[in-house]
């Protein structure tokens, strides 16, 4: 229907030429606004600062991203992250949902549980992140420890106000047929949670990352922080820049990975 | 009211065996007295409508029919059994159209059978039908958002009518609908109820739509809540919307907005208080 309706609108004679100039410009603006500031920052970094120990050239990076690959040590480290990150995820996202599944079921544990997910939640945990090298050593468990604590709050906070967020009126259509709290919770409760705990879930992606990277700058063998920290003591700028942007797509990838997932499991969201 | 109008509209055998029965049903909450000493029976495949006044209590007599709310002194009994809670033995039309916005109308028409544990072929099958009744063919598969409010409306009934109940309930499921679709809406109902004459309570504020859908009116009135007044009402059907300006039609409308007329306007002055 609206694409009906737009699509006469674009074709109609009135429509005042400056109006008709921008949606064609539009589907290419990103890619414009990324190669233009791409450019700007090679010809920064070749013609006004042209010195490898303050920045590197987007070209560099590219080599040195390439070079990385090429002799495998950036697999070595992406396969070091990726797994801190998986776990420590995994374990974040079922353990914050029991949490803020347990929250929302009861005032009482609500009550109880609330000021300690509120406080941790808004306290830089991060901070913590020595303190967990020194309990489990250096090696992947410290880091998924950071990555939990930064992203079980998220998930609990969103699954609890998706959960008590339920309109009483679905719940009431339920219960005129006889439903049990059991069949409310699976037919109601759950399914009209869902959207905030996936906005929880996609929260978590970027906090996470961030834990495994900070986790790893404290003290590591390999990953993608322990990359860009070895690459800042020797002053290698492209290696350090290349670990930045191998996070970002990674984190980019994630969530539009997690963007398309939750257009298939929540259409009714979108319209 | 004396006894004998009231009773008038029954026939002697509702008064043997109706199928809804209401004896001498109260509710309060606290001091208020919402419903008081309701004496009503309504006979099997009749079209009852509820009408009066804000605040007499005829949504809280539906939701006590429906089990969602319980009686303070006296009880209903549905084919001789108290109503002790909710279940599938009566079908809910809600006001708003309360639908699952992730499920699809089939899914949704489908979740009274499933709260049944009854969600197999045959009822499936049967739901099918039943939103080919009320003229759904070909959106089993649309989500709600993508449907007008009078086809919401129509979803509604076909989830209550899904589970096959033994009573109909319907509270203002037209009230939020434009005019124009509202009238056509009235005539649908009642193409559908001829299909199978379940019994039908429908709760409304507007009075031509009373006379028009049912074969008795009850017009309640406030403080505390209660029967007024049965109206029979002994228009032919089917009914065409034409009927609705028939001297016949409009002097039974006249008649219940007499009854009602003092009690509204007491409402609307007494609105702030």
């Amino acid at each position: 229907m609206s694409g009906q309706a737009s699509a006469r609108l674009s074709v109609a004679p009135s429509q005042p030429a400056p109006a008709r100039a921008w949606p064609t410009l539009r589907p290419y603006a990103g890619l414009l606004s990324v190669s233009a500031g791409l450019l700007l920052w090679e010809a920064l970094s070749r013609l006004l600062i042209n010195n490898p120990l303050f920045l590197a050239a987007p070209s560099q990076i590219a080599v040195a991203i390439a070079q990385l690959a090429w002799s495998g040590e950036l697999w070595k480290h992406l396969f070091v992250s990726a797994r801190e990150f998986v776990i420590g995820y995994v374990i974040a996202c079922v353990l914050g949902i029991a949490l803020g599944m347990a929250m929302a079921s009861s005032e009482t544990r609500k009550a109880a549980l609330q000021p300690w997910v509120s406080g941790l939640y808004a306290t830089p945990t991060i901070a913590l992140a020595p303190l967990f090298i020194l309990w489990t050593g250096i090696g992947i468990w410290s880091k998924v420890l950071v990555v939990i604590t930064l992203v079980i709050f998220p998930v609990a906070i969103n699954t609890e106000a998706g959960l008590r967020t339920t309109s009483e009126r679905l719940v009431e259509m339920l219960r005129s047929f006889g439903a049990t709290p059991r069949q409310i919770f699976l037919k109601v409760s759950l399914p009209s949670a869902i959207p905030f705990m996936l906005a929880g879930l996609k929260l978590g992606i970027g906090r996470g990352l961030i834990g495994v990277v900070v986790g790893e700058l404290f003290g590591s063998r390999a990953g993608l922080g322990q990359l860009i920290t070895q690459s800042a003591e020797a002053f290698n700028m492209p290696d350090l820049f290349a670990g930045v942007v191998v996070l970002a797509v990674a984190g980019i990838a994630l969530t539009a990975c997690f963007s398309w997932l939750e257009k298939r499991l929540v259409p009714w969201t979108k319209d | 009211m004396d006894q004998g109008l009231k009773e008038r509209g029954l026939s002697d055998q509702t008064l043997m065996s109706p199928k809804l029965q209401s004896l001498a049903l109260g509710k309060t909450y606290g001091t208020l007295d919402v419903l008081r000493g309701i004496d009503a029976a309504v006979a099997d495949g009749e079209f009852i409508s509820i009408v009066g006044p804000s605040g007499c209590g005829k949504t809280t007599f539906l939701r006590i029919v429906a089990g969602l709310e319980t009686a303070s002194s006296g009880s209903v009994q549905i084919d001789g059994q108290v109503i002790t809670g909710p279940g599938t033995d009566r079908g809910f039309v809600f006001q708003t159209d309360s639908l699952l916005p992730w499920r699809t109308v089939f899914d949704n028409a489908m979740v009274g059978p499933e709260i049944a544990g009854r969600a197999n072929d045959a009822t499936k099958a049967k739901t099918r039908d039943l939103l080919k009744l009320v003229g759904l063919q070909g959106f089993e598969n649309y989500f709600p958002r993508q449907l007008s409010g009078g086809m919401r409306q129509r979803v509604n009934l076909a989830r209550a009518l899904a589970v096959d109940p033994r009573i109909l309930l319907m509270d203002e499921p037209f009230s939020a609908l434009d005019a124009q679709t509202r009238e056509i809406m009235q005539t649908e109902l009642l193409r559908i109820w001829e299909q199978g004459r379940k019994t039908a309570l429908f709760v409304t504020h507007q009075i031509d739509e009373a006379v028009y859908l049912s074969d008795r009116v009850f017009v309640f009135a406030r403080r505390p809540g209660r029967i007024q007044e049965i109206v029979p009402i002994d228009l032919p059907r089917p009914r065409p919307l034409s009927i609705k300006r028939t001297p016949a039609f409009v002097a039974l409308v006249d008649h219940i907005w007499g009854l009602i007329e003092e009690d509204v306007r007491s409402s609307v002055l007494n609105a702030e208080t």
